[in-house]
This record gives C-alpha cells, structure tokens and sequence, in this order.
C-alpha cells in the first residue's frame, strides 16, 4: 500500500474510532456518571414547580402578606429547575438521547412509587 | 470503574463553557435578600444612651442586681456561649457556676425558656423581646407586663427591667419580697427601689458616677436609670456586626458555593425568609414550629403555651416569636425550651417534625400537647417545603455566614 494509502487508512480509522467514541461511548460515560444528579434535580424541580403552582393560586383565591411571601419565595426556588435544564441541555449536547433521559426520568418515578400521584396531578392541573 | 467513568465524565464536562454563571445566582440573592430587607450593620445601631454604656457593664455584670441572691444579666449571658448560655432552660437563683454548671450542681430555679442571645437586641427596628413577645412595641399598642404604666418608651428599657423582679430568675421570695407581691406595678416599682437602695448601699461608687453621668442627685437615681445604662451597655456590646454575608449583599464579598446554595434555598424553596425575614431576619411575629417542648414549661407540666400566656387569644397558643438569626450557629441549643441539639435538627423539625420526635419517650400527656402543636402548626406546614440532608447541609453553610465576632 501506498505511504498515501496508508495515511488515509489511518485518518480513516482514527475518524471512525472518533466517531465511535463520540456517538456511543461519551454519551454513555456521561449518561452514567450524571444519571443520579439528574434524576435528583428532575424530582426537586417538579417539587418547587407544584409548590409554585400552589403559592400562586394562593395569592389569587386567598391573597394575604404571607401568601406574596410564599408566592416570591416559590420563584426564587424555581432556580432549581434551572439547574436541571441546565444539566439536561448538557447532557444532551453530549449525545445522550431524549429518550435515554425520559428513561432515566421514569427510573426516578419508579424509584419514588408515591410520588406518581403527584406528578400526574400535576399534569392534569397543567393542562 | 465508576471512579474512571466519574473523572473522564467531569473532565469532558468541564470543557463545556458554563451556559449560566454562578454571577447570576449570586445577583438573584443578592437582589432577593436586599427586597427581603437586610440592611448593611452600621444601619441597625443608634445607642440613645451612649455615654452609659461603661456603667452598663457594671450593672450587667453585677451580682448586686439580684435583691436577695447573687446572680447577674451576664450568669445567663455569656461571652463564651455567644450572649446565651448553653443549656436546654436557663437556671435562675439557687445554684452558682455558668452555663452546664448550672445545671449540674442540681440545686438551681430552673426558668423554663432557652435564654436568647442578645445579638442585635434594642438595634433600630427590634422592638419585641422574649420568646413570647412579653415587651412587645412594634405595633401602637405598646405590650408589657406594665401595661399602661410602662417605665420608658424604649422597649428594651422595659425588657432589662423584668428579670430582676422576676421570681426565680433573680430573686427567691423571702419575706420582703412576699409583701410586694402582688402583681401591681406598684409593687413592682416597690421591689425596684429595694434594689437600688441595695446598690446604694453596696455600690455606692457606681450610684454615684451614674448619677452624674445624668446631671442628677444621688438620691435622685432609680432603678430606670439602671435600666437605662444596662440597655445601653446591651446595644453597644451585642450589636449587629458585619457578617460575611454582608460583605457579599454590599461590597461585592464572596460566598462559598454552599453557602450560596443555601442563600438560595433560604429565600426560595425553603422559604425560610418567609418568617425570617428584614434586618435581624425575623419578622418579630409569632410561629408554631413543634419541637418537643424540654423541661416543666411556662405552664407547668410540660406544657407551654407561649403566645397565649400574654395575648389569652386561643389563636396565639403554642406561638412564640420568630428567632433572629446572627450567630445562630454559635448558640446552641434552639427552640423555646432548648430542646433540639443541632442546626441541623432545628431545621428539619420546620418541615419533618416526626423524624426526631421520640414518640416513644413521650408519656400519654406530652404526646397529647405534642399532636396539638402538630396540629395547629398544620397550616405552616402546607407552605414549607421538604428538603433534602444536602440541602439542609447548605442551609446551615448559609446560617454560618451571618456569625461575627
């Protein structure tokens, strides 16, 4: 084989080996070392998104001092939601699927049993 | 395996740059602690009364104060215990020694509160002192144990004057003190004059410089004037300082990144600044949050009903007020009657009370008081958010912020 040959059997190699470690084995590796980081961001954001649901029907239907209270403290806590996106957006821009995370996001539901009443409730409330 | 995994992963994911500073969070606390009130320190302190503050020291520190004992504001205000003393309830008249010693020894009147620290007491705005709120001047109606003759317009004047009439706090009842007792402000003022004329008596210096100090007569000094230069000597002493938190709100100081996780949390899920709230983060109302009530209580038999013992509204029992929160990481125990050990604990009973409560331990009555104060707390309960042990450890990071020197 020619010495070109041999240079572009070599790119060749070394760009599918890249490849392969780009779209299979990062977003593995990422998928694995944050699954837990994840799914605890995801169960708290949806706890400060039903408290802040909450705090602000309260202001509607019952507006007092501490409701206002409640309703600012319910958006400062929505901070957490945005960590959560954060990590998602990373996750994702690393190759991890939307499905790999719906299926971690299930996991968390399993692991958490009494807790799908609320996540339901929360949909029906939504929508 | 995992370890490998975990550090190749951090590696790739430190490469990405941050989509959103911690700048950012760092400008929602700042911004959401400034709207929730907190102040720079030099802006809580006026001392009306400067020029008594080294006469304060004295009569603080002073023995002579008990009428019939010998115990002092300092016995349960110690430098060592951050102006508190270290134990569950505060031990009065009986025994000597400070903080654990008190206890110890056995013999001592055991007051059924935990002593509250004096950081910030009498700063501009704090106007509501003791557990109950019994010397109360924030509203119009001016509340204390004096009722319409109160002794000064300055609520803590009014507060440094209760201890020293107080039975079993700083004096015992002998037989002077069973002739004035009849719970009129006349006979209080009665008891007053003793101690003064005791002082006279026996610190017949300290009268006298006080009495100069305010361009009166000897003979002319009362127990107010006392009062006057304790209060001032508290004001300067146990003043708000500047707290790392502070530096961070002002001049563009730092927070570690627990503490600002616990900023967060503190005024957003945790809600903490719902009642923790302005300049001395508290809004000096009055809360139920159950922790197990330690010791024979203010209404005996392990019951204390706290805010009722001086409103007598139903609404207000087993209320007591919202502890301010500088240096609150230095002056453990916490609750009403200083029964929980940690920061940790004391967070955690706002929104898991069952986890340390010893149900078990309880007999059939305290259990009884407990499920009431469960109950009446169940409101509070409804808006205060569940938190992780983590999120509890930044708390904690946070509340340390706000100790000085």
């Amino acid at each position: 084989m020619s010495r070109v040959g041999r240079i572009l059997n070599m790119t060749a190699v070394v760009l599918v080996f890249a490849y392969g470690i780009n779209e299979y084995v990062v977003p593995r590796i990422v998928l694995a070392s944050h699954k837990e980081e994840y799914q605890s961001l995801m169960f708290q954001c949806d706890h400060v998104m039903r408290e802040h649901f909450i705090a602000k029907q309260q202001v509607l239907v019952e507006p007092s001092e501490m409701a206002v209270k409640n309703l600012d403290a319910g958006e400062v806590s929505l901070l957490t939601c945005h960590d959560y996106d954060k990590l998602r957006k990373k996750m994702l821009s690393f190759g991890v699927s939307e499905p790999q995370l719906s299926m971690i996001g299930l996991e968390v539901m399993e692991e958490k049993m009494t807790d799908v009443r609320h996540f339901v409730e929360t949909h029906e409330i939504r929508y | 395996m995992k370890f490998v995994i975990r550090l190749i992963a951090l590696a790739l994911f430190s490469l990405l740059p941050p989509q959103v500073s911690a700048d950012s969070f760092e400008n929602i606390l700042r911004k959401t602690a400034i709207d929730r009130g907190v102040l720079p320190s030099q802006n809580l302190y006026d001392n009306r009364d400067q020029s008594l503050v080294k006469l304060g020291k004295i009569f603080f520190n002073s023995e002579k104060l008990s009428l019939n004992r010998n115990i002092s504001c300092e016995t349960c205000h110690l430098e060592e215990f951050s102006s508190a003393d270290g134990i569950p309830n505060a031990v009065g008249v009986g025994t000597k020694g400070k903080g654990p010693n008190r206890v110890l020894s056995g013999r001592g009147k055991f007051i059924p509160r935990n002593t509250l620290p004096l950081w910030g007491t009498g700063g501009i705005g704090f106007k509501t002192f003791f557990w109950d709120g019994k010397v109360d001047f924030l509203n119009e109606t001016k509340i204390s144990p004096f009722g319409d003759n109160t002794p000064s317009n300055d609520p803590l004047v009014v507060a440094v004057h209760l201890p020293a009439i107080e039975i079993g706090e700083m004096l015992v009842e002998d037989s002077k003190v069973k002739k004035y007792k009849m719970e009129t402000t006349d006979d209080a003022l009665k008891v007053y004059q003793l101690v003064v004329d005791k002082l006279r008596k026996q610190d017949h210096k300290v009268i006298k410089e006080l009495a100069m100090a305010l361009n009166k007569g000897e003979s002319e000094v009362k127990f107010i004037h006392i009062a006057r230069a304790i209060a001032s000597f508290i004001r300067s002493e146990f003043k708000i300082k500047k707290t790392k938190f502070e530096e961070f709100l002002f001049e563009g100081g730092k927070l570690s990144k627990n503490e600002l996780k616990g900023g967060i949390i503190f005024y957003g899920k945790g809600k903490c600044s719902n009642c923790h709230d302005g300049p001395y983060f508290t809004d000096f109302k009055f809360h139920i949050i159950p922790t197990p009530q330690l010791g024979f209580g203010k209404n005996a038999f392990g019951i204390d009903y706290g805010r009722f013992n001086v409103t007598f509204q139903p609404n207000d029992l087993y209320r007591f007020r919202t502890p301010p929160l500088y240096n609150v990481s230095k002056t453990a125990p916490y609750g009403h009657s200083g029964s929980v050990k940690t920061l940790e604990e004391v967070i955690t009973y706002h929104f898991d009370p069952l986890k340390f409560a010893a149900i078990d331990k309880m007999d059939q009555l305290e259990r009884h008081e407990y499920y009431k104060r469960l109950s009446s707390t169940s409101e509070n309960m409804l808006h205060i958010s569940y938190l992780t042990t983590e999120e509890v450890s930044f708390l904690v990071s946070f509340l340390e912020s706000l100790s000085y020197d």
